[in-house]
């Protein structure tokens, strides 16, 4: 054997032990990478929640009602409890804002002297129909899915992104 | 490109030399397929860590958690089952590969002077993957999880003066539960991978001072030399991926098994340990009374004392088989005995009945609701609705749980009543319909 057909014997047999340990990189690879990733890009499948009767809402004033609903956290269930601001107004149509202030996410209340909701944690003020009076807030309060049946109201739960001027669904 | 790069960092990085320590270690005789083991085993470990590390992304050890959070990657995550099912056939291939390669070493004598060392590293790395072995039989904390660890730990109890602290000690507590799960998780996925990966360096280091043994025959071995890269390597590597594609295979074709969620009350089930405990197993099978202790105690401290000594229990010069007649009789001797009771102990597993209770609940509850009145299993009912001869083979456990539990929400147009089942009755149908399988 000759110098350069040895070499070209040890070239070959470089490259297939880098070919196969290509290949098990490979096969191991996209599902590690799919495992690790594609449950945490799935969303939860969103259903509408009973937050109360719809009798007693009154259009003056802003109610805030508890929304329990379970929440899918891997392979735990866990129910969890979030308030949503149910609005009626003088025509009968009804609105649900979610309680996370659009500024930052704080929770914020209505304040029935003033007629406005209020966020103490950077003193944004929001009208009975959720627009920006005052404050750093960016946009409007978010509103919610809801609807009425058989007199009780129905929401459907979501988060949106904090301190964007457009409302972008977490 | 890949050679600009290299030339670039051994300029600054003085590679050279560790590439020589590394991959030019000279063979004596030459490279060949029956030194591929140690190499394939070590691929093992390397594809038991990658699967334990991403297996540990969704596991939770808890009493709790442990068992869904198992179903959850076997259900619900992309490639879940796959990974685990590697993870699973990995550890019975790395017992194999261990097996052989400790076989290859016994029958060329490589384990004499002046590799010593070489060998008693390497047993002690065959009771860490032992330990390996049984800590994450634990960590499902399913029924065979829990029995079998169960019947383990109280075999350590056997030992005198000392066993009942041990016991207390390896359990955590008084009762096997969270405290042992705990502790046999941070065993499994901690303790253990440092210290094994510590001893494989070692293993290695002392490989490379020492050197490879070669063939028995001492003239062979003097003909040629022929250094560990590239055609050795290349060796290992084709063996090395015949091996995966074979448990990749097995990781696609059988799922891990996950039998009930753990119940101490319920003593009805028969505990089997991993295949490669099989035959200890057995063997106990056969000692009972006042001689337990020496099938609990005394057989494997002598088994591993002798592996341990065996260097100097064997030190006659030459290392041919033929002229090593009393080691490679009592090689033999202890192979026939693992084969014997191993084959034994298939043959009586087998012949277990069906204890799973879970299955016989849901078998009475297939005839209770009368299923029959619709579906046919081997030809047994009525053909109006879906064959269930081989259901456990197209549809997995969730799918037949959420099914049984409101039919409409998964098959739209559906023909099938909701019965109200509680969960355990789900649970039940589910894992008897699991068993129709080809």
């Amino acid at each position: 054997m000759n110098a350069s057909e040895g070499e070209g014997r040890r070239t070959f047999l470089g490259w297939v032990s880098a070919a196969i340990a290509g290949a098990i990189g490979l096969v191991m690879g996209i599902p590690l990478v799919g495992y690790t990733i594609l449950p945490a890009l799935k969303r939860q499948k969103l259903s509408w929640h009973d937050v109360g009767p719809e009798k007693g809402l009154d259009p003056s004033s802003p109610k805030e009602m508890d929304c329990i609903h379970s929440v899918t956290d891997g392979w735990q269930k866990t129910t969890t409890k979030k308030s949503v601001w149910v609005v009626k107004d003088e025509r009968g149509a009804m609105t649900v804002f979610s309680p996370l202030c659009t500024h930052l996410g704080c929770g914020y209340r209505w304040e029935g002297t003033q007629q406005q909701f209020y966020c103490p944690c950077h003193n944004s003020y929001f009208s009975v129909d959720g627009k920006v009076l005052e404050g750093p807030a960016p946009r409007p309060l978010d509103t919610l899915p809801a609807k009425i049946e058989n007199g009780r109201v129905l929401v459907i739960y979501k988060e949106f992104k904090a301190g964007t001027a457009k409302k972008i669904e977490l | 490109m890949s050679r600009r790069i290299v030339q670039w960092l051994d300029n600054r990085l003085n590679l050279s030399p560790i590439r020589v320590a590394l991959l030019d270690e000279p063979i004596p005789g030459g490279a060949s397929w029956i030194y591929i083991f140690g190499s394939i085993t070590l691929f093992f470990f390397l594809l038991q860590m990658v699967t334990g590390m991403f297996l540990s992304i969704y596991y939770s050890p808890s009493t709790e958690h442990a068992y869904v959070s198992i179903q959850y990657i076997m259900d619900e995550v992309e490639f879940g089952s796959f990974i685990r099912g590697l993870h699973h056939w990995g550890a019975s291939g790395m017992m194999v590969a261990i097996g052989l390669h400790m076989l290859q070493v016994f029958l060329y004598g490589a384990y004499k002077k002046p590799r010593e060392l070489l060998w008693v590293v390497g047993v002690v790395l065959l009771i860490l993957t032992l330990a390996f072995g049984f800590s994450g039989y634990l960590l499902p904390w399913d029924q065979r999880a829990y029995w079998a660890t169960q019947v383990g730990i109280n075999m350590v109890g056997t030992l005198p003066v000392i066993g009942d602290v041990l016991i207390r000690v390896i359990r955590g507590g008084q009762n096997l539960g969270a405290m042992t799960l705990t502790r046999f998780f941070a065993l499994h996925t901690l303790f253990l991978p440092w210290l094994l990966m510590t001893l494989v360096v070692l293993h290695l280091f002392i490989l490379r001072r020492v050197g490879p043994a070669g063939p028995w025959d001492e003239a062979r071995a003097a003909r040629t030399r022929e250094p560990f890269w590239p055609k050795q390597v290349a060796m290992d590597a084709v063996a090395i991926g015949v091996v995966f594609a074979l448990i990749a295979s097995l990781a696609l074709l059988v799922p891990a098994p996950l039998s009930d969620p753990a119940n101490p009350s319920d003593t009805s089930f028969t505990p089997v340990p991993e295949w490669y405990f099989l035959f200890y197993y057995q063997l106990l099978k056969y000692l009972e009374g006042p001689l337990e202790i020496v099938g609990t105690v005394v057989l494997p401290i002598l088994f591993f004392l002798g592996l341990f000594a065996l260097p100097w229990l064997d030190r006659r010069q030459g290392r041919r088989p033929v002229s090593r007649p009393i080691v490679m009789g009592a090689g033999a001797g202890f192979l026939l005995v693992v084969v014997t009771f191993l084959g034994l102990s298939f043959y009586e597993v087998a012949s277990l009945p069906t204890s799973d209770p879970s299955v016989l609940r849901g078998t009475a509850l297939y005839q209770e609701l009368d299923c029959a009145g619709c579906h046919r299993i081997h030809g047994e009912g009525e053909a109006f609705a879906p064959d269930l001869s081989y259901v456990g083979d197209t549809r997995n456990r969730n799918w037949l749980f959420q099914h049984f539990r409101d039919p409409q929400a998964v098959v739209p147009d559906s023909d099938m009543p909701e019965y109200g089942l509680n969960d355990q009755e789900l649970n039940d149908l589910t894992n008897y319909m699991l068993t129709l399988k080809r």
